[in-house]
This record gives structure tokens, sequence and C-alpha cells, in this order.
């Protein structure tokens, strides 16, 4: 993957003498230390030359003296559903537009702004000249990209940094949860919302973030509706095996009780916080090396 | 960029003359049965829209259409040039330019991003009042950059003909409820949008917001925030220097169970306050729809469904108006209609409705249990229609109503408006545009197949003028969530324009889209395919499609 070639290529030059070589702006340089973090914060990392300035690539995008227009030698990054490939124009909204020339070159480490007829994107930082090691695309011809599906180690790390416990573990039952009544007799309600709260009980294997489990079993409650609302939710089916992101449970409401006994009770709820069991390497790669 | 797929398409002179034609030709046979357009309907599709097309596939159509065109032009130059001269003595005799808009179906999703295949449901739209160049879509359509972006809405500022995919809204990645409205834009041209979103992350969020740009990168400016409600519905009124806006809500932290809210605020949003607007005993709850619509003059009415009953599969309930003659700006706000039954405000258009209710697939791939819609006259305030879907005759799923009211919703057409009975549909929506034509925009599963209708009338339905904007397979592409379509589509009126969003399957194929279709993003018709723009295919998903159609006269 592309991002672990720049982050391999930081590591292994060193920082100050990657940014000397290439000749980094003054902003980039200030961030010296942080180009793995910008590589994995930006979605769209490309490599081209300035050819407008206070310019915009197609309609729709508002033009100001920050907005300059880069025809694209190479994308390092994208998500797999934009479309941007080499000789297309794209507009950046830069931090600092002085520093820029018609003719620069620099590869822009950036965020989507704007798709419609072109591409907008939003500058995170960038590096002027021709990197010391250019970054190629794959040997297939085609840019590294993020599929809709998939989770990005950046936004992976946030996830395991938000989570009380990521554990590798079992889930051994999973059956419905109903949510007790509350005692003012107030009914439940009734939305197309509903997340038909279910529980899966998980045998944890081992804890890579957080403290010692009791009993080395958690109850995991999670929306089992194929609602909107739910839909990047993980469901758990009996068996499965995987890493799981777990919070103390504060969606629903309510303890839960496994074996007659209050049990410590999550809920999964975001997308990427149940992952495979093939995740487990990279999982823990990254919380090694954050 | 690419050669392929630039959704505009060249206009002929012969299309516009079959556009005229059609029109007025169309209107003189308002029992024109749904899906079977005139004659000059089925000429003009075949050169009025010609999106996915290569340099060398629009050289071809072109002088195939010019010929066409020019056959047709030689067998009746001579009624069309009556009928020119007849037109034209018309519209200036009315003031009006010679150039009425044509129908326009345009997809929304961007070339740019081509790749997608995300099912992008539950349309909505907002027109900039006093630019209706201007318009913000949305749908359920993720982020297309990042898991941790904003949810993205979809910018036109040229009437519609193009959309952009600007992530702004404050919720994380994709919203499970969005609805806005733009009023006035005392802020900016390009302002002041007003949104209504939840946020499904942890817990359901409602989020009342402003944007004073929309083409700017800036995340909209959340004024209020809270949890425990359900499906936010938004509307606006320019007012002097601010807006008026009024969000629906089913809001669970009301007492007793009365839960059909407005969210009032008087200044642009910068407060908010809600307004209960349920009287009676309900079932815990009421649905989850509860729809505002604003006249020009500040009134202002909301439309609910009371449920008195609910067994889990089924709400018995009340359709039910309430009105405001003060835009909710005194006090008593939303008590003007009282039912003669028991004097409570809120006047019973149909009492104790069998509405089923599924949070699974019931019509089709999609779900059933709260489409409304309620439309008041922008100019007289007095007349409003209100439309719902209910269990309805033995063996059908759910079926479409609409009635009238005449007089400020005190009595209400005791059976439903002619033509207005439509089985096995949802997602109703209505809009009454400034001659008081009403349009009636709904999704009908018929033949294995969604069928999107744009009936218009001026006289109460008695008779009228159906569209089809698109017949789709309904059982492709297989659902990723609920809702399928949508809990809703959208109508709105602006000018002599009825301008609406709906959803459906993305197949590019003109068969599809009686009225012909534009896409923006990569499409093959000849293959009836999508690609990503350099030529990898994509799977068929769920697309939100914008249209334009003229007001009948």
């Amino acid at each position: 993957m592309r991002i672990s070639s720049l982050f391999l290529k930081v590591s292994l030059g060193g920082a100050g003498l990657w940014l000397a070589l290439c000749g980094c702006t003054k902003a980039a340089a200030a961030q010296a230390t942080d180009w793995a973090a910008l590589t994995q914060k930006s979605s769209i990392i490309f490599s081209g030359t300035v050819s407008q300035l206070a310019a915009t690539s197609f309609a729709d995008v508002p033009k100001s003296a920050q907005t300059i227009v880069v025809k694209l030698d190479s994308v390092e990054k994208k998500p797999a559903a934009v479309l941007l490939k080499k000789g297309d124009s794209v507009t950046v909204e830069v931090e600092d537009a002085p520093a820029f020339r018609e003719g620069t070159h620099a590869t822009f480490y950036t965020d989507g702004w704007i798709v419609g007829a072109g591409v907008a994107v939003k500058e995170l930082g960038h590096e002027v000249g021709t990197a010391a090691e250019p970054v190629q695309a794959t040997s297939a011809g085609k840019p590294s990209g993020q599929g809709k599906d998939e989770i990005s180690d950046q936004e992976l790390l946030d996830r395991m940094k938000a989570s009380d416990f990521v554990v590798v573990g079992r889930v051994t039952d999973v059956h419905k949860w109903n949510v007790p009544e509350p005692k003012s007799g107030a009914p439940s309600r009734v939305t197309e919302h509903d997340p038909d709260w279910h529980e899966a009980v998980l045998e944890v294997q081992s804890v890579l973030k957080g403290g010692k489990v009791k009993g080395n079993k958690v109850i995991v409650r999670f929306p089992n509706r194929n609602d909107v609302a739910w839909v990047s939710s993980p469901k758990f089916a009996k068996n499965q095996r995987g890493i799981f992101c777990l919070n103390r449970d504060q969606s629903t409401g309510a303890l839960a009780s496994a074996g007659g006994q209050q049990a410590n009770v999550y809920t999964c709820l975001g997308h990427g916080d149940a992952l495979p069991i093939s995740e487990e390497a990279r999982v823990r790669s990254l919380l090694k090396n954050p | 960029m690419r050669a392929i797929v630039k959704g505009q398409t060249p206009l002929y002179g012969t299309n516009q003359i079959e556009r005229l034609a059609r029109q007025y030709a169309s209107h003189a046979e308002p029992g024109s049965p749904a899906g079977v357009p005139c004659a000059g309907e089925r000429a003009a599709r075949q050169g009025e829209t010609t999106p996915g097309e290569t340099t060398l596939m629009k050289a071809v159509a072109s002088s195939q259409l010019r010929f066409l065109a020019s056959a047709r032009l030689t067998l009746f130059l001579p009624a069309l040039a009556v009928l020119l001269i007849v037109m034209a003595g018309f519209l200036v005799a009315r003031g009006q330019s010679p150039d009425p808009p044509s129908i326009r179906v345009i997809n929304l999703i961007p070339a740019s991003l081509s790749g997608e295949s995300n099912q992008d449901s539950e349309p909505f739209l907002a027109i900039q009042n006093q630019n209706p160049q201007v318009m913000v879509a949305s749908a359920f359509t993720p982020n297309p950059f990042s898991m941790t972006g904003n949810a993205p809405v979809y910018v036109s500022q040229d009437g519609g003909k193009t959309w952009v995919l600007n992530a702004i809204t404050p919720v994380q990645r994709m919203t499970c409820d969005i609805t806005h409205a733009m009023a006035t834009g005392e802020k900016h041209p390009r302002g002041d949008l007003h949104a209504g979103t939840l946020a499904c992350a942890t817990g359901i969020i409602l989020n009342e917001s402003e944007s004073n740009d929309v083409a700017m990168s800036t995340t909209m400016n959340v004024q209020s925030t809270r949890s425990n409600v359900d499906q936010p519905f938004v509307r606006a009124l320019g007012v002097a220097n601010s807006d008026r806006i009024y969000v629906g809500v089913n809001d669970f932290n009301q007492s007793k169970g009365r839960t059909a809210t407005i969210d009032v605020s008087v200044d642009g949003g910068a407060t908010y306050k809600s307004i209960p607007i349920e009287s009676r005993k309900t079932a815990g709850q009421d649905g989850p729809s509860v729809r505002p619509a604003v006249a020009n003059d500040g009134t202002v009415y909301a439309a609910f469904f009371g449920w008195r009953r609910f067994d889990g599969k089924t709400a018995t309930s009340d359709i039910v108006v309430v009105r405001d003659d003060a835009a909710a700006t005194g006090a008593n706000t939303f008590q003007v209609l009282k039912d003669p039954s028991d004097k409570l405000p809120g006047r019973i258009v149909a009492k104790r409705v069998a509405i089923p209710w599924s949070n699974a697939p019931a019509l089709g791939q999609e779900r059933i249990g709260s489409t409304l819609s309620i439309a008041v006259d922008p100019n007289h305030s007095g007349i409003v229609y209100v439309g719902w879907a209910d269990k309805g005759s033995k063996g059908d799923i759910y079926t479409l109503h609409v009635r009238s009211s005449t007089d400020r919703g005190m009595t209400w057409s005791k059976t439903d408006l002619p033509r207005t009975t439509i089985h096995n549909a949802t997602n109703v929506a209505l809009a009454v545009a400034g001659n008081g034509v009403v349009g009636f925009l709904y999704q009908q599963l018929s033949n294995g197949r969604w069928v999107t209708h744009l009936v218009q009338s001026h006289d109460g339905f008695t008779r009228a003028k159906d569209l089809v904007l698109a017949t789709v397979p309904a059982d492709q592409p297989v659902g990723q969530f609920l809702p399928y379509l949508g809990d809703y589509d959208y109508l709105l009126s602006v000018g002599n324009e009825f301008r609406g969003v709906f959803c459906a399957n993305n197949t590019p194929d003109f068969a599809n889209f009686p009225q012909g279709v534009n896409y923006q993003r990569a499409a093959d018709f000849n293959a009836k395919a999508l690609n990503d723009g350099s030529g990898n295919p994509v799977p068929i998903s769920i697309d939100p499609f914008y249209f334009s159609v003229p007001v009948i006269p």
C-alpha cells in the first residue's frame, strides 16, 4: 500500500534529512516530524505542477486568492470511487498562496473538498520540488485507493484510541435483548431507527488495549437492524473470531447480566470496530507504533 | 477532464418546438394514462437527452436526430406553424418569455464520483427562494473521501443542470436523516441553508444548523442540538432580515406521549422553541412524520399521524392537521383549528385509519409506515392538501390518499380526490405552484418496477396530467440498508416549474426514464452499464435524481 511505502521512506531516511533533500516549505518544515501522520491523515495525495493561481479547475468551486489549479503528474493516494488520474487538473485550496507560482512542482497532501465535474481539495501540507524518491504508481498502473468499506490506518488508530478495550476474542452466543422499560412506565419508542438491540457474548482471548477483563467474558450490545442509522455498525454471529474495539455501554441506558451476575457490558458500534482476525498483525503494529 | 458523459446536452431547435407542442398538446389530454406518453413526448424523448456519449456517439446521434427531426418537420410543419402562432400570441398576451422550461431529469452523482456504488437513498431538496439557480439536495450519501469527514450535500448553482458534492453538514460521514430549506439568503446569495440532521454514531442526535454559503468548505454552524427525537423535517419562511424556521420532529421528550412537535425559530435559528402540537391521548407516541407547510402570508400548517393504538404491526392513527395564523410567533400556537368531534386543537382529516408498520422490506424492498405530506397554496393560504398512505383496501399493501381543504383546514374532502387513491405506492410529496396547480409526486410498485409519477392538476385532480419520470426494476440492486428508496422524496414549486428529487435504480437505460435523463457520472447507455470514468465497470446502485417539470398553465 502506498501509505506504508511513504511511512517506510520517512522512517528509513529520517525526517530531517528527507525534508532537506526535497526542499520543503516553511509550513512543512514546521511539521517535519509529522509526515507519516500527514500521509495517514490525507485522503488524497498527488504530485503535480501549478498551472494557474487564484483560479479553479471547474465551475461551482468558489475562486479565491487561496485556490490554485494543479495539473497532476501522479496520484499516490485517493478514495477508490473518486476519479483522479495523471493529466487531470485539480483545484487546491492552499494555506500559503504566495508559496506557489505557476510552474511550481510539488507533492500535495490534501483532504477532499468538492467533487463535481472535477475534484477540489484542501491542502493539509505540501513539499515543493520532486520528492527524493518519487512515489510511483502500482504495477497495475493504478494509484492505491481506499475501498468504500476499508478503514485507513489513521481511522483505525483513532478508533482504537477512543476505545476502552481492544480485544481479540470469539463470539460464543448471540441473542436478542429487550431494553428494560423505564420505571416511569413510559412505553418504549417506536422509530424507523429502532436498533433492535442484540447481545453477543464475547470470550476474550487477549487484551490489546485496556486492563484485565474479569472472567474473560464480556457482553457486547449491537444493533441488529439494517436501518441506515446502524448500517456501519458491526453485526455479530456465533463463533465469529476477530479483533473488537469496545466502549462501555452508554447507548442503551441499561446494564446486563451474564450467568446471573452483573457482567461487563460494552458496545461495538462504529465502522471498523470489529475486524477479522486476519487484521491482528496490523492492529498490533498500529498499537505498538501509533 | 473526461470527454465521456458531461450531462449537458445540446438542445436542438426542433426539440424546442416539440416541447412546446408536447406541453400544450398533452395538457389537452388529461386522461393520458401513466407511463404512456403522447406522441409528442415520445418524439421529444429521442433527442432530449444524450448523456454518456463520446464525441463520436454525439456526432452520430446528432445527425440522426436532425434527420428525424427534419422528417417530422416536413410532415408536421403546417400544424406546428399554426400551433406556434397561436402559442406566441398566448405567451405575449401573458407577458411571458416564449421559451418555457423543458422537462429535465438529472442523475445527481458527479462525474468525479463515477466509481461510487452506495445506496444514496432518501432524497431531499431546498431551493434558494430569491436565487432559484442555487439549490441543495441531499441523500444518504457518505463522505466520499473518508470515514471521518463530514456528510455531504449536493449543490447546484445553475438551476439544477449540474451538481457537485460538498461535505459541509455537521454530521460525521453520513446522516441518518436530513432535510433542509433555504428561504432568503440574507447573508449570502448562496445561503442561508437551514438543515435538520440526525447523527447516529452511538445514539441519535438532532442538529439544527445553518450554512451562510453552501459552496464554501465551512462546516454548517450547529445552532441547536438535542437527543430523543426522530425525523426532522425543515421548512423556512424569509421575513425581512431573518428566516423563520419550522422543524417537524417526533419528540420523545414531550410528556404524556404527545410527541408530534414543531421546533420554531423566529430568529434565523439563533434560538428554537419546541411546540407540542398533539392535544389528544396517544398510544404512547405519535407517528414519525410531522410535516410543516408555510404560506407566504405566514400561515403555517402541520400534519401528523396521531397514533391512537399500536400493536407492533399496525398503527391505528388519525390524520391530524393544525394551523397557526401568525407564523407561530404568538400565543396558543397551532391551536386555531379545532375538531368538531371533541373541540380539541387539531382537525382530524381521517379518523382511525390503519397504517401498516414494518421496519423490514414490505413493499418490494422498501419499508413502510409513515409517508405523509402537506402542501399549501403559497398565495392563497386557505387552500391546503394532505397526502398519506394506509392499509387501504383488502389485498393492498400500502395505499396513498390525497384530500384537500379550501377553507383553511376547517373542513376537508370526505373522500380522496379523484385519481389520488394509489395502490401499493409510497413517498407522497405534494406542492402547489403559484398559479394554484397542485403537484403530486409518488413512487408506485407496479409489475415488479418502481414507477415514479408526477401528477399535476388545477382542478383538484378532476383532470390531471400524469408524467412518469422513472420506471426501474424493483428487485435490483439488492438493498444495502433501509430505507431502500427513502422514507420520503420531495417536491417544490418555483416560478413556473415543479422541482423535486426521487431515488431510483441507476441503470443507464433510456427506457427507464420516459422523459429523458442526463447522467453526470460515467455511463454507457448503449451497454446500459456504469463505469468509473476510466472504463472499469461499476455495479448498479440507488442514486438520487433531480427533476424539473413545467407547471401546466
